[in-house]
């Protein structure tokens, strides 16, 4: 994992710097691109394991850039945008991108998504797309139920006993939405009386150990008005 | 030459010569009819030739003659005063006459002039011009001779010939004068008003008064000339034909009251020419204008241009006065010429209220028109400003936040560095909090706009506010924690369902207790609240102030207005107009409540069953 080839493409050449500094420092090696046709010329050359794309950039813009990487390589990219539109994350996403960062971003967020999405990437060459039996895999997330344990992109997580249950139930049904109450009758066994006020606490404290940045979820996310999920990645 | 005749013929010279001699002209008509009525002139010898022939003798003479014979016949004796005929008459008793001749032969022997009575009827001789009247008389027995000898007839011949030697050359004067001056006027009207330098039509001074007014102009003129002529003519001696001193005085009179007659009406008549040609002849007279403007000032009551300084509602409601009070007039007109018995004026009113129905109607129609061509341009300029906000915050957006991810970027870099002295490490943190601050206005102001400019996409849903609230208090657990403050909710036991967007709804709470958070006094409780009232989920947040509130609730709103005006903590500003455009876009509505230190923020939404 260490001296993973990052290539950095963004057409303002000080925060694609920055970008190379940030990620040198954190020992990778970087390759930088000012627009998305160096990007695919840059690609062919090889030896890069992750791509940080800006959306907007002259000759070839980022999506399009995405789309075409997309119909031959599955190596992870991340869009960095200053589009902040939900509606532009939907679309960056959809193109084929894994994860949608926000111009200005926090230097200390990017690292940590660019180490999440390498693991993942490494972790998925290990083991290949198939969980065992008692295991539930979604995005990064690996849930052991028969170890009671919890992976993050390959790094163990540490839940207490109810934290691990609602994630356990939460991550069987992905995709679902549902109530505190549903939830707390799940867990707790009892009769549900004013309880989304424990139910969020706890949701919040699981998203701080399994998120990168709990204010942006990208896996346990609260469905305001209506109740929780686990995104379906 | 053409163009040299034009030149002269519109030539100011030339006109005014033209004219005075018109004047004259018409001066020397009148003074030289003048003089052949001072001689005596009998125009008749112009056109007949002898005096046998001509009425002058038939009437003055003849019929004379015969006339006065049959009365003496009837009455007996002869008439006073003097013939120049010779005659016989005689009846039964008596016989006249004043020649000594009774024989008929000698009478007849003047064939020309000869006339005799049989049978109480006249008879023209055989070769004598006949009779066209005949003063007979009842006495058939009586009979009369009447002659005029040839003496008498050559005598007048001559005479009747020399009248003719004077007034020949003298009407042939006035012939030619009444010519040149007709001629001369037919030049001048077309002359009038044309220029030689250019083709345009030149009006006079005299032709900005209304033609009506020139037209009755002639009244005065033409009456004063018949007056002062009637007035002249007759200062003559009348005892002898010919000119004396009184008749050349009185023929200068009479020329200079024509000269001035003439020039007055030429005047006038030139200046009603030109207004004729001008195609103003009517249009600018004094009726006409009259006219035009009672009948525009009635209209301008009802098409809505008498009211136009007024707001078109205004201008609506006063016309509608105006029609309604005319209506009621022309109804009691109507009556009023029904009961008077003047049955054929009752057509008028009706056909008056056709016409300011029409006006009426017709100008309602423009105001409306109007009304809306005003609402749909507002609303267009209004949409075109949001749509150009919207291109421009977004490329604002952009363009502020690209050297923002550098200067965040480096100063994050720069915290890095090992080798920093104290100092400088200090400054790094300094800046890197501004930097964070900046992010953060950068993305609310942006947040800001799209939701006021209504550009931005909902998801509403069926949602329970009541979860919402709990969940947001929830999440912000940790942050009620660490302000030290108690947060008491009360919240009712079921679900309240609204439709609406519940990211967003999340926000407008988010900021509604982060504010509350920031802004309280220390250790104080912060209240919040849901209740459902006439259909209505109304949240409220209340809090203590920590600072006296000195703005009012619409202050408070304001983008960038802050609890307080130093402006030294984190924050953009603008949670609290984020939180009230938000709630706006998701079909609510925020309030703030100032009261003492008292600070209340309510959102209420309609309650979806």
């Amino acid at each position: 994992m260490d001296k993973a080839g990052i290539l950095v493409v963004d057409d303002d050449r000080e925060i694609a710097g920055a970008i190379e500094k940030l990620l040198e420092s954190e020992g990778f090696q970087v390759q930088k691109a000012y627009d998305g046709k160096e990007a695919l010329e840059a690609l062919v050359s090889g030896g890069i394991q992750l791509i940080l794309m800006d959306v907007m950039m002259p000759r070839l813009d980022g999506l399009s850039a995405t789309l075409k990487i997309r119909e031959s390589r599955n190596i992870p990219i991340i869009i960095l945008s200053a589009k902040s539109e939900d509606s532009d994350k939907i679309l960056g996403l959809s193109m084929g991108a894994d994860d949608y960062v926000t111009k200005p971003f926090n230097p200390d967020e990017l690292v940590a998504r660019v180490k999440s999405q390498l693991r993942r990437y490494m972790l998925l060459g290990d083991m290949g797309n198939g969980s065992k039996a008692n295991q539930i895999a979604i995005g990064g997330l690996l849930l052991d139920l028969d170890a009671k344990q919890l992976t993050v992109d390959g790094e163990p997580v540490h839940l207490t006993a109810k934290e691990f249950q609602i994630l356990e139930f939460l991550m069987k049904h992905a995709g679902m939405v549902f109530s505190a109450e549903k939830i707390y009758e799940r867990v707790w066994k009892e009769k549900p009386y004013s309880v989304e006020n424990t139910v969020m606490v706890h949701i919040r404290r699981i998203r701080e150990k399994i998120e990168i940045n709990p204010k942006e979820p990208n896996y346990l996310k609260v469905v305001w008005g209506i109740g929780y999920k686990i995104e379906k990645i | 030459m053409d163009t040299r005749l034009r030149r002269f013929s519109t030539n100011g010279m030339t006109k005014f010569l033209a004219f005075a001699i018109v004047v004259l002209a018409l001066a020397a008509v009148v003074v030289q009819i003048q003089y052949a009525e001072y001689i005596n002139g009998n125009v008749e010898s112009l056109i007949v030739d002898n005096y046998i022939d001509s009425e002058e003798f038939y009437y003055g003479q003849v019929q004379n003659s015969l006339f006065r014979v049959s009365r003496a016949i009837e009455e007996g004796e002869e008439l006073e005063g003097t013939s120049d005929c010779i005659y016989f008459a005689a009846d039964k008793e008596k016989t006249f006459g004043n020649t000594i001749w009774s024989e008929r032969e000698y009478y007849e022997q003047y064939d020309q002039t000869f006339y005799y009575l049989e049978d109480g009827e006249w008879q023209a001789g055989k070769n004598t011009n006949p009779l066209t009247y005949n003063p007979g008389i009842d006495d058939t027995e009586a009979m009369a001779y009447v002659a005029f000898t040839d003496e008498y007839m050559a005598e007048k011949q001559v005479e009747w010939e020399a009248n003719r030697a004077v007034l020949k050359p003298l009407a042939l004067r006035i012939a030619a004068s009444v010519s040149l001056a007709l001629l001369l006027i037919a030049y001048l009207i077309w002359a009038t008003g044309r220029k030689p330098d250019d083709r345009e039509l030149h009006m006079a001074k005299i032709d900005s008064v209304y033609s009506d007014v020139l037209l009755a102009l002639f009244l005065p003129a033409i009456g004063a000339w018949v007056v002062s002529i009637g007035e002249f003519a007759f200062l003559r001696n009348r005892l002898f034909d010919g000119l004396g001193m009184n008749e050349v005085f009185s023929m200068a009179l009479a020329g200079g009251a024509t000269v001035v007659a003439v020039t007055v009406c030429g005047v006038l008549l030139l200046s009603l020419v030109r207004k004729l040609k001008a195609g103003k002849l009517l249009k600018h007279s004094l009726i006409f204008v009259a006219f035009a403007a009672s009948y525009d000032f009635f209209k301008s009551l009802f098409d809505g241009r008498r009211f136009k300084g007024n707001t078109h509602t205004q201008s609506l409601f006063k016309r509608q006065w105006a029609f309604i009070v005319a209506s009621a007039a022309m109804v009691f007109l109507t009556f009023v010429f029904l009961f008077s018995g003047v049955v054929p004026l009752m057509a008028l009113p009706p056909i008056l209220e056709i016409l300011i129905i029409y006006w009426f109607i017709k100008g309602n129609n423009k105001t409306f028109v109007e009304i809306n061509k005003g609402f749909d341009d507002s609303l267009g300029e209004r949409m075109k400003a949001e749509r150009m906000k919207i291109a421009l915050v977004t490329n604002v957006s952009h363009d502020l936040k690209t050297p923002l991810t550098s200067m965040v970027s480096y100063v994050d870099l720069l915290s890095k560095e090992d080798d920093l002295p104290d100092s400088a490490r200090d400054y790094v943190q300094i800046l890197s909090e501004k930097t964070n601050r900046l992010k953060n206005i950068v993305s609310d102001l942006f947040d800001l706009a799209k939701s006021t400019s209504g550009d931005i996409s909902m998801e509403m849903e069926k949602i329970d506010i009541k979860k919402l609230i709990e969940q947001t208090i929830g999440d912000m657990s940790d942050e009620i924690e660490k302000s030290g403050l108690k947060m008491k909710t009360k919240l009712p036991e079921n679900q309240v369902m609204i439709f609406s967007d519940g990211k967003k709804l999340y926000r407008v709470f988010q900021n509604i207790i982060d504010n509350a958070l920031k802004y309280s006094l220390e250790g104080s409780r912060v209240f919040v609240e849901l209740e459902e009232a006439d259909g209505f989920a109304v949240a409220t947040v209340k809090n203590t102030a920590s600072y006296e509130i000195d703005y009012t609730a619409d202050e408070m709103l304001q983008r960038f207005s802050r609890g307080d005006k130093s402006r030294s903590t984190e924050g953009s500003g603008l949670g609290l107009s984020i939180a009230e455009s938000f709630t706006k876009v998701c079909g609510g509505n925020m309030k703030v409540i100032v009261d003492g230190d008292l600070f209340k923020v309510s959102v209420s939404f309609q309650m979806d069953e």
